[in-house]
């Protein structure tokens, strides 16, 4: 098996591979993404995260984004996985909506792949108001983000809010007051946060 | 299953994605789908793009050369086997006008940003009525001129766009090893291709063998100067830094001091620094573009380099000092950074290799530059 990202050959004959899952990473790409969980604060949020948006987890974020390379949507949570499904047991899951036309680009949506294989029901009916896309917008056009989004659902118990990369915290605060009148807990993970 | 952009064959390298199958391969430079047709990129040329003119004239042997490039191109590739500063760039100056003069696209590929900043001015200078378009990463607003200078990383924008496609360096990193870069390349192109090299390696020979081609080679250096051979020396630490330090005291001219990792030159630099005037750099050193627009205008006698600056610099009266070890160098990149000594009219300098252990590439980059000195 080779890695998803330098190519290189895997060995699958590591003593970790007979408990954990296969990663699809090389030993030597999984340690440059550096990963590390921190709890930070973005406007007044507690949002839980697991990697500095830097160096080859941007680039590999970037890949799967920007070039559309679906192969990559595993390896972000690989080894985080098992630690959601238990740490937000009785959650429900609501991925920070996308704009229709990157899904349509795209083909696929980017969040829905990265949590894929995370066993937690997902929330139904969040979206945005008008199509607001943030590539290449100032911090204070990216907060005009924060009153975009609409919810028609029923009412929620817990629910874990998820996105993958952090800046201004404009989307996350966005879908956080949306539901948080009708919800009764709330929590926040983001997969990276960027230091700005 | 192929992927029309890259070449790959190989079934591991395909996806199958929510769109359907794409090429992991040439992922990278954007998602293609299998079998799915690139879009070739079009664009309009001015009027009176063609016309050139030199601030100096061209030897009797560049004159030459240029027509027999332009005569070859009629028939098959071109492969343009020059060695360095002998004026690559002036000899196709002539077929670029040409393939303008007919209304046909033309493109100069190359592996680095700043000579393709560089070269924009250059082309420019030459072509005055037309408008040279500088693609480069961070710099691809608009993709549209009489004359594209691009970075060989941006030619996957141009499928099949191009008649005549001008692939300089060849023979230099990105595109050394780099099959999947070198297929993205020769894709842009639907006309002829002019491959322009110092050296010819294995993995450029292995394109030629796929397409018809004709050498045109150059020998000579428009001063007539022959290339520097170099004296070499073999010592293992310390006693190479003696050498290094004996010949950094007797030189009066600057000199570049080739290393071969980042960690070597600041190791180096750290030393010398404490008797000499010099700077350093490396690809990814932040302020890499200051210390080397500083060593040119004299502020320093000294510059510890990577391979960074073995090819687009122009200093005269520059000495050339290599650092071989860890058989990190061969004979293409002995070849370049060698190659920097006595460029431009008037100018001299010395070169030396101070080598760890014997290497081939070594024997092979004496030899190369005795047979192009026997052409004088």
């Amino acid at each position: 098996m080779k890695c998803l990202y330098c190519d290189k050959e895997i060995d699958t004959l590591s003593l970790t591979s007979l408990f954990l899952k296969e990663d699809e990473l090389c030993e030597k790409c999984r340690k440059q993404l550096n990963r590390e969980r921190k709890i930070i604060e973005v406007s007044g949020l507690k949002i839980e995260t697991f990697y500095e948006y830097d160096g080859l987890f941007r680039s590999m974020l970037l890949q799967y984004k920007e070039c559309h390379d679906e192969a990559l949507k595993g390896v972000f949570l690989y080894g985080i996985e098992d630690y959601i499904n238990l740490r937000y047991f009785g959650y429900q899951l609501l991925p920070v909506p996308s704009t229709g036309t990157k899904i349509r680009q795209r083909g696929f949506d980017h969040l829905a792949g990265i949590f894929e294989n995370v066993k937690l029901p997902r929330v139904k009916g969040l979206m945005m108001n008008r199509e607001m896309c943030q590539e290449g917008k100032s911090l204070s056009e990216r907060r005009e983000i924060i009153d975009n989004y609409s919810y028609n659902g029923v009412h929620l118990n817990k629910v874990l809010i998820v996105d993958d990369v952090v800046t201004t915290g404009s989307s996350l605060m966005g879908v956080f007051r949306t539901i948080e009148p009708i919800s009764k807990k709330i929590k926040v993970l983001s997969l990276a946060y960027k230091k700005y | 299953m192929k992927c029309l952009r890259c070449g790959n064959e190989d079934p591991a390298y395909f996806y199958k994605g929510s769109k359907g199958y794409y090429c992991r391969k040439c992922i990278r430079f954007s998602r293609i789908l299998f079998e799915e047709e690139p879009e070739s990129f079009d664009y309009e040329l001015s009027q009176d793009c063609d016309e050139y003119r030199f601030d100096y004239e061209l030897t009797a042997e560049q004159k030459k050369a240029s027509a027999e490039c332009l005569a070859a191109l009629n028939e098959s590739d071109v492969l343009l086997y020059c060695v360095c500063g002998a004026g690559k760039t002036e000899i196709v100056i002539e077929s670029i006008s040409s393939y303008l003069r007919r209304g046909l696209k033309v493109a100069y590929a190359i592996a680095r940003k700043e000579v393709v900043i560089e070269l924009e001015k250059r082309f420019a200078k030459i072509f005055p009525h037309a408008r040279i378009a500088a693609v480069y990463g961070g710099h691809h607003d608009d993709l549209s001129g009489d004359l594209i200078v691009c970075t060989c990383h941006q030619l996957y924008r141009y499928y099949k766009s191009f008649d005549l496609l001008i692939i300089d360096e060849v023979d230099a990193f990105p595109l050394k090893g780099n099959e999947t870069l070198m297929n993205i390349s020769l894709s842009a192109c639907r006309g002829r291709i002019i491959f322009s090299t110092a050296t010819v390696d294995e993995g450029l020979k292995k394109v030629l063998a796929k397409r018809s081609y004709k050498t045109v080679s150059l020998f000579l250096r428009p001063s007539y100067e022959p290339l520097s051979l170099p004296q070499i020396f073999y010592f293992r630490q310390p006693f190479s830094l003696l050498c290094l330090n004996r010949i950094m005291s007797l030189t009066a001219n600057q000199a570049i001091i080739f290393v071969s990792s980042r960690k070597d030159c600041l190791f180096y630099y750290r030393i010398f620094s404490r008797f000499y005037s010099c700077t350093y750099v490396y690809s990814d050193l932040e302020n890499r573009k200051q210390n080397i627009e500083a060593f040119p205008s004299g502020q320093y006698r000294f510059i510890f380099s990577t391979t960074v600056l073995e090819r687009g610099i122009t200093i005269r009266n520059i000495d050339v000092v290599i650092m071989n070890s860890r058989k990190i160098f061969d004979a293409a990149n002995l070849v370049q950074m060698l190659g920097r000594v006595g460029r431009g009219l008037d100018s001299k300098g010395n070169s030396y290799i101070i080598s760890d252990h014997h290497s081939p590439s070594i024997d092979e980059t004496v030899k190369y530059i005795r047979k192009a000195n026997s052409y004088l």
